[in-house]
């Protein structure tokens, strides 16, 4: 096969463009003011240093006025106390008051009673002149910190702390907290806080002792992922509360339930692309990955196969999805798939993302976009990752699949560097990793992400169920699709994908793997059906694309034809926990595609079987890739065998040994990266769930076509797209499916 | 001279000056701040500081002559110059500075011209000392050689 350069390109130009924002606390903005020029250049020349975008001001009213255009354009003040035209600590009240920003104060003056009034005014930290590069390099904490305390100003408004005057207060000082009962300002100030904050309920913390008064906002599946979508509708980069609010249009809900939720949701994405670039430039995709992901029947994910393969720790996943989703439901349906498992996926995502390459795959979803869930699914059956939307901004130019946009692939980078990315995991969208073989993914994100084993993790996994849409979760990463895998990287294989799309499902996987191997798009849908994939981008290999709402499952696989395979994504929609396998053989050996579940065990060599739900598709493990755990969960899929004829070797599945068991999820393995093109399917032999559109792919669309395949399996659909496999995950050389 | 020496003579000049307290670790981060996309990064600063200092110095000759005398300007000024002169690690600058900002307070205007006076000459050691320091770098590019790190 070809290489596929294209997506390779795509890949890397996806990268640049996609890189910045995601990685905070590079980039971090930053408005210094100061009226001395000599300590203004000295600071600014730091704060360059620490890789932030610094904007200067030597004069206060100038600030405040940059400030009051765009509130948006800053993280994080850094001010002056003594400048002439307005007092450093008026400034700081005004600031807190109307854009509720971090400021930190500075002078030269540390006196006792200064910092004093700089803390009762508001300020979450003090420096004094002359500052250090060290003191700056942390500062970003501030901006993080804030956002997590927004959310708990309630408890903490009445805590008065006194005696922090007592020494420098370098330390976040809520507003809430100051000590301060005789200062006009601190008091005013904390009043409006405490009273801002007392209405929002919208609480997705597990203890939220001080708003027992207010009734509390349930974020459930399908409220989150409107919540998403009108995230990604306004761009995660814009989305205020009040126009989410608007846009959401659910009666009873407030303006600080939105705010809330959606620091909520910045921060968990935020540390999702965290663990994400964590794992940039893990280059072997897949192999890396724990292959044993297990991905826990009905899509819980397997957290400790998470932890295990390392990239999410379980307990951030549990409890990112936690934070966001008040109470798991696995709804399928939704694309937000149920949002255990898309946070799971997401998580995952962020795992897979990492994988390889970090993939921000998981980010790109998120970012921004919030990952809608998959909305796509729902369309389609699948939830289809509504990620997509999530992708969204990523994708933005991609057809907008829902899941195609999803899943650009997304270079790891991705870090979004809003918090916001990162794959979101929407509650809503998620894919539910733990579905889908999320489990996968994440681990091996490799899916995809790596390109070579796109894994779609499950998300999509997740999806399938039932309801559950499953999204791979990928969406970002997740599935594997690696998405983004986009696959990023260049040459590798690309899962795609997914991204989110991954997957799965519905995503359109956009998998595609760049470049490397073929990814398999998940995009959106990877794999899934249904949607498309996309794959095809990067030039890899590529997977598929779903289409069709692919649900992969069945259909793809064989398709993919050219060498690799793509494997269908398998979605490994367990839905009934028995996985089958779906085996989507690639198609060049074989074309059977799969669809109807098969569980076909592994060709040897060839055929990657991409789990399905239902089916588990083997992917081309070689030969016993997929052991079927049975149902539900996922089956498994031994990599190292797999090995889907790709002379790569590397299979797709996750690499080698990747242990799909999705129950629900499906598995969407594919591995194989693609070779060449970018396959989005995994690679050969790999199943590609259905749809897999892959550019030089041949994959049999309608073979996949659909979805046909299962559509009887509840939540697999794989048509559903949700096939966790979101694309084909390759692994290993063979195709892969590259989502993009 | 030769490059070596200069070098030499580059180190133990630098060194002097911090040990004496006429500049200190400030000035290390500034030129460690300084790379090859800013080459001129401390010429530059150093520059601004000189600008920013002699107004304030004659500000606050002004000021101080006055026949009632608006502490809390002259406060404000030498608060200014304490900021600029720690933020290039001119320490003994510094020091005198806040020895003035007490006598300020106290509205001791005679306690404050002694300050100004010492302000004004520290300010001139560390100027002379700083130009010094860059005429020697500028020796040592001309040789061909590169400026020892002093951290």
């Amino acid at each position: 096969m070809p290489d596929m350069s294209v997506g390779t390109s795509y890949a890397s130009s996806k990268m640049e463009s996609d890189r910045a924002p995601d990685k905070f606390p590079v980039g971090m903005k930053v408005l210094l003011v100061d009226d001395d020029l000599t300590c203004l250049t000295v600071v600014k020349r730091m704060l360059l240093n620490c890789q932030y975008d610094v904007t200067t001001c030597s004069e206060a009213t100038k600030a405040l006025s940059l400030l009051r255009e765009n509130k948006h354009a800053f993280d994080l003040i850094i001010s002056d106390v003594h400048m002439p035209d307005m007092d450093g600590f008026r400034l700081l009240e005004l600031v807190g008051l109307e854009m509720d920003l971090p400021v930190i104060m500075m002078s030269v003056d540390t006196r006792v009673n200064v910092v004093m009034k700089g803390v009762s005014h508001g300020a979450c930290d003090f420096l004094s002149k002359p500052v250090r590069m060290e003191e700056l390099q942390n500062i970003w904490q501030h901006v993080v910190r804030r956002k997590l305390l927004d959310n708990k100003e309630n408890e903490h408004s009445s805590s008065m702390e006194e005696g922090d005057g007592c020494r420098q207060v370098n330390d976040d000082s809520e507003y809430a907290s100051t000590v301060n009962d005789g200062i006009d300002g601190s008091w005013r100030y904390q009043k409006k806080k405490r009273d801002t904050k007392d209405d929002d309920d919208a609480d997705l913390d597990n203890a939220d002792p001080s708003s027992s008064k207010k009734p509390r906002v349930v974020w459930s599946v399908e409220l989150h992922q409107q919540f998403v979508n009108a995230v990604n509708q306004l761009g995660i980069d814009k989305a205020v509360p009040k126009r989410i609010l608007e846009l959401m249009n659910v009666p009873g809900l407030t303006r600080e339930n939105v705010a809330s939720h959606l620091q909520k949701f910045r921060l968990y994405l935020k540390r999702l692309s965290g663990v994400a670039h964590h794992h940039t430039g893990l280059n072997n995709p897949l192999c890396g990955v724990s292959s044993n992901v297990k991905v826990g029947q009905l899509g819980r994910l397997d957290f400790q196969a998470l932890a295990a393969s390392g990239q999410i720790p379980p307990q951030t996943l549990a409890a990112l999805q936690d934070e966001l989703l008040d109470c798991p439901s696995h709804s399928l349906g939704m694309p937000a798939v149920n949002q255990p498992v898309i946070q799971q996926s997401s998580i995952q995502g962020t795992n897979c993302v990492t994988f390889e390459r970090g993939i921000a795959f998981g980010h790109p979803l998120l970012k921004g976009q919030a990952i809608s869930s998959f909305p796509v699914w729902s369309s389609n059956n699948i939830g289809a990752v509504g990620a997509s939307s999530n992708l969204r901004e990523m994708n933005s130019s991609h057809n907008n699949n829902m899941l195609m946009t999803m899943l650009k692939p997304r270079d790891p980078h991705t870090v979004p560097s809003e918090p916001n990315h990162a794959i979101n995991v929407q509650p809503s969208c998620l894919v539910t990793p733990t579905k889908s073989s999320n489990t996968f993914q994440a681990q091996r994100n490799s899916i995809i992400l790596n390109q070579d084993s796109i894994l779609v993790p499950s998300q999509s996994s997740s999806n399938f169920q039932a309801g559950n849409t499953v999204l791979p979760v990928i969406q970002d990463s997740v599935a594997i699709t690696s998405q983004s895998s986009a696959s990023l990287k260049a040459g590798n294989n690309a899962f795609s994908v997914n991204h989110r799309s991954t997957m799965f499902p519905s995503q359109p996987l956009t998998g595609i793997s760049l470049g490397n191997g073929p990814g398999i798009l998940n995009q959106t849908s990877i794999v899934l059906p249904s949607q498309q994939l996309n794959s095809s981008e990067a030039g890899n290999n590529c997977i598929l694309l779903n289409q069709n709402p692919m649900s992969v499952p069945s259909q793809l696989l064989s398709t993919f034809q050219m060498e690799k395979n793509i494997i269908p994504v398998n979605h490994k929609t367990s839905l009934s926990n028995d996985s089958s396998f779906v085996n989507y053989n690639r198609l060049p050996a074989r074309p059977n595609n799969i669809p109807s579940i098969m569980e076909q065990t592994l060709d040897g060599g060839s055929d990657n079987l991409c789990a399905i739900n239902s089916y588990s598709v083997p992917v081309s493990v070689s030969s016993e890739v997929l052991s079927n755990t049975g149902n539900v969960a996922g089956w498994q899929l031994h990599p190292p065998d797999v090995n889907i004829g790709h002379p790569n070797g590397s299979l797709g599945l996750g690499p080698n040994s990747c242990n799909i068991q999705a129950t629900d999820a499906l598995l969407g393995i594919l591995p194989d990266r693609g070779q060449g093109k970018g396959l989005g399917f995994v690679g050969k032999g790999t199943c590609l769930p259905s749809r897999f559109a892959v550019d030089d792919i041949e994959y049999p669309n309608n073979d996949l076509a659909n979805t046909s395949a299962y559509s009887g399996d509840d939540g697999y659909i794989l048509n559903q797209d949700i096939c966790g496999i979101n694309g084909v995950v390759q692994s290993g050389p063979c195709a892969t499916t590259g989502f993009k | 001279m030769d490059l070596g020496s200069l070098q030499r003579r580059y180190i133990d000049f630098t060194s002097a000056l911090l040990r004496e307290g006429i500049l200190d670790g400030q000035f290390t981060q500034l030129q460690q701040l300084q790379d090859e996309s800013n080459p001129d990064f401390v010429l530059e600063v150093v520059t601004l500081f000189f600008e920013d200092s002699e107004k304030l110095l004659n500000e606050l000759s002004r000021t101080l002559e006055q026949q009632v005398v608006d502490f809390k300007k002259v406060d404000a000024h030498v608060h200014q110059l304490k900021g600029s002169s720690a933020s290039i690690g001119a320490q003994k600058v510094k020091d005198v500075c806040m020895a003035f900002r007490n006598y300020c307070e106290e509205m001791n205007q005679e306690g404050c011209l002694n300050c100004l006076r010492q302000v004004k000459d520290q300010y001139l050691l560390v100027k002379n000392k700083l130009e010094t320091l860059f005429m020697l770098e500028q020796q040592i590019l001309a040789a061909g050689g590169s400026i020892p790190m002093m951290w």
